[in-house]
């Protein structure tokens, strides 16, 4: 029998149903701001008490409630190979994708800080396509890239340089339906994408309680075509949200249950995730913080509301505020992931990010497979039964004894352990022969030896065909 | 005197707003001038808040708190200082660029400007080069302050500083930029007078420029 799931706990059951009390009565009594005139009438038609000269819905809690009943509790982010589907479960295993949104990397060549360019996005697909902690893939954009059509042309590549998951991110409500259409292409048709859905999509309410037209078109939008959403919820302490804990946990609570009321209500069983992403500002520069501790005890608490309300949930995992990969970049990041992980996080977002999320690097990817590797081996546990108390070979061996020449050490020898494979063990001497290497040094090592030699698993060449005659028509009607 | 402008120091970088009312009414019967209480008090106490603010001592609220309280003493002078003919420290036009929605750092240099005795008109977000022209023309700004929080928003800044020069206006107003993608390199490439990284920096560089 495994050992129980380390959940890391903040909040009593008292304490969770005061938040939930106090969600279902800001959404009764201050509401939400929906900048979408058909999404105030819909909330209307529903039961909200809606006030159309300053776009505020109050929403009563027996429609939240309604709401609550239909979210599946389980889902599958699937992927191109299925042996690379991610099924999130609350209480399952974590996954984790990268980061998405950066506009700047620390080249691997040179370590020079400079925007990222369209000439490195493949170069970062294939590295997290080969990350086996890495699990699924949020595209990078290059800089140098026309604006317009400029997610559409990377999900393209994107498709063509992996076959796991794809997390998209969507410029336009028009570029997000036709990015849709492709994947439905891939998947084989729309009814296929649905049973299978391989993109998965965030959208963020505006904290404090805003929703914009674009937020509630794409909540709408993932309904119809059955693409998980992540509600991410991010106020940020301080700023947009309350300066307390508690204050902030509660604001964004409540903006996660007004996503599940306008996703829910339109749509039945949409799958959601619940992405806790509190935030805090730093009140000496008005900076948002990636790394601070307070940021993952809410995030923590966040994931104790999702298992109250029985959704999957989506935390930050290695995130930095750091400048370069140095020792405050894995310091952050290393706490922060390892916070969500054992709080129940189905998936750690943002491996590879640093600097406000502004920065990735291919050397950062690496050290964060790393990190999550760790993290799943620690959320994982570990078997007890009487083979593993192993009492018997205690026994065995006896006082003064040792266990290396035993049977019982062979036969479990691969199976208990993490196997590193950047983390360094050995003596200073081989240290010093192989080059005296930091672990930065040996991850970018490892980044340009996959980079130069892995090959993604290609799309089949007349589904190649089919998506660029898509993409070409997708950006002549953009351009209109 | 110089005691009572000690204390009025005091109970703004406090941010005892009724104090410092109460205090410039105070020195106003006392027979004190309105320029005097205002270089000597309010001035001066925000000159302390800005130094402890650069040095890490001060967080954000509790400049703005400060801020509060200046504003109060400042209210009670106003109408003396307007009459003496004591001009405004400059008008400077906000918004964040068209397509982009995010305004906290925008909303947070338009606090930190206010706190600093600057005039603000704040355009919003999702702002277009035509509508900071506009603004231009009827505020008669002595700078505009764009945001952006998006690569794909940048070239917006760009559009503005165009639109400006079209409109022959160009040269009538200092242009700031700042968000988080925005770099002092791409301040240089697109023709902006400044760049700035964050709000307290904001609003030094709006103090160079118009000094």
């Amino acid at each position: 029998m495994k050992t129980l799931k380390p959940y890391l706990k903040y909040l009593s059951d008292a304490q969770i149903e005061e938040i939930n009390e106090g969600s279902m009565s800001l959404l009764e009594n201050t509401g939400i701001m929906v900048d979408h005139q058909e999404g105030l009438e819909f909330l209307e038609k529903h039961g909200a008490k809606v006030d159309y000269q300053t776009k505020r819905a109050r929403i009563p809690r027996k429609l939240v409630t309604r709401a609550l009943e239909t979210v599946p509790d389980r889902f599958t982010l699937a992927a191109r190979n299925p042996e690379k589907d991610c099924p999130l479960i609350p209480g399952g295993r974590p996954y984790s994708r990268n980061g998405g949104g950066a506009d700047f990397t620390i080249d691997l060549e040179t370590g020079e800080f400079r925007p990222l360019l369209h000439a490195d996005v493949k170069e970062y697909y294939k590295l997290m396509d080969a990350l086996e902690g890495i699990s699924f893939i949020a595209p990078v954009f290059g800089q140098d890239m026309p604006v317009i059509g400029r997610d559409i042309l990377m999900l393209r590549e994107a498709f063509g340089n992996t076959d796991k998951p794809i997390h998209l991110r969507a410029f336009t409500g028009e570029s997000l339906k036709l990015m849709f259409e492709m994947a439905a292409i891939v998947a084989g048709g729309k009814k296929e994408l649905k049973e299978r859905p391989i993109v998965s999509l965030l959208e963020a309410p505006i904290s404090p309680l805003k929703f914009l037209d674009v937020t509630v078109d794409a909540l709408w939008l993932c309904g119809e075509y059955g693409i998980p959403l992540d509600v991410c919820v991010m106020p940020i302490a301080g700023g947009t949200g309350p300066m307390t804990m508690a204050g902030n946990l509660q604001l964004l609570n409540t903006e996660f249950l007004a996503g599940v009321v306008i996703s829910q209500l339109a749509n039945p069983g949409a799958p959601l995730q619940y992405a806790a992403r509190p935030m805090a500002m730093d009140m000496r520069t008005g900076f948002s913080m990636a790394g601070s501790v307070e940021l993952g005890m809410m995030a923590s608490a966040g994931a104790q509301m999702a298992r109250f309300y029985n959704v999957p949930v989506s935390l930050h995992g290695p995130w930095s505020d750091s400048m370069s990969h140095d020792g405050q970049s894995i310091l952050e990041r290393t706490y922060m992931n390892t916070m969500a992980a054992l709080s129940g996080a189905n998936v750690l977002v943002g491996a590879g990010m640093m600097q406000q999320s502004l920065v990735i690097s291919q050397e950062q990817l690496v050290i964060d497979d790393e990190i999550n590797r760790i993290a799943f081996r620690a959320v994982e546990g570990f078997e007890i039964n009487e083979e593993h108390l192993a009492a018997e070979v205690i026994d065995r061996v006896g006082p003064g004894g040792n266990f290396v020449a035993d049977m019982h050490t062979y036969k479990f020898l691969r199976s208990e352990r993490f196997e590193t494979k950047l983390l360094y063990h050995n003596s200073r001497e081989s240290w010093e022969e192989g080059g005296s290497t930091t672990l930065v040094d040996r991850a970018k090592e490892k980044a340009l030896i996959i980079i130069k030699e892995h090959q993604p698993n290609p799309l089949p060449e007349d589904l190649g065909k089919e998506l660029d005659e898509f993409v070409s028509k997708a950006l002549k009607s953009l351009e209109k | 005197m110089s005691n009572n402008f000690e204390q009025m120091q005091k109970d703004l970088y406090d941010g005892k707003f009724s104090e410092v009312e109460a205090a410039t009414k105070t020195a106003l019967d006392e027979g004190m001038g309105a320029q005097d209480i205002l270089n000597n008090g309010l001035v001066a106490g925000m000159e302390i808040v800005g130094r402890d603010f650069k040095s890490g001592e001060l967080f954000i609220p509790e400049v703005l708190m400060c801020a509060r309280a200046m504003h109060a003493g400042l209210e009670v002078l106003r109408p003396l200082l307007a009459e003496s003919g004591a001009a405004s420290m400059g008008k400077i036009i906000l918004g964040t660029v068209t397509g982009d929605l995010h305004d906290i750092g925008k909303n947070l240099v338009s606090m930190m400007l206010q706190g600093a005795g600057f005039d603000i008109v704040d355009l919003g977000t999702d702002v277009k080069p035509e509508q900071f022209v506009a603004a231009v023309r009827d505020e008669g700004a002595d700078i505009i302050g764009m945001s952006a929080m998006l690569t794909t928003t940048m070239p917006s800044m760009k559009s503005t500083i165009t639109a400006l020069k079209e409109a022959g206006i160009r040269d009538k107003v200092k242009v700031i930029i700042g968000g988080a993608p925005v770099t002092s390199k791409f301040a240089e490439e697109i023709g902006a007078d400044r760049y700035a990284p964050d709000a307290g920096a904001a609003v030094d560089t709006v103090r160079e420029l118009l000094v």
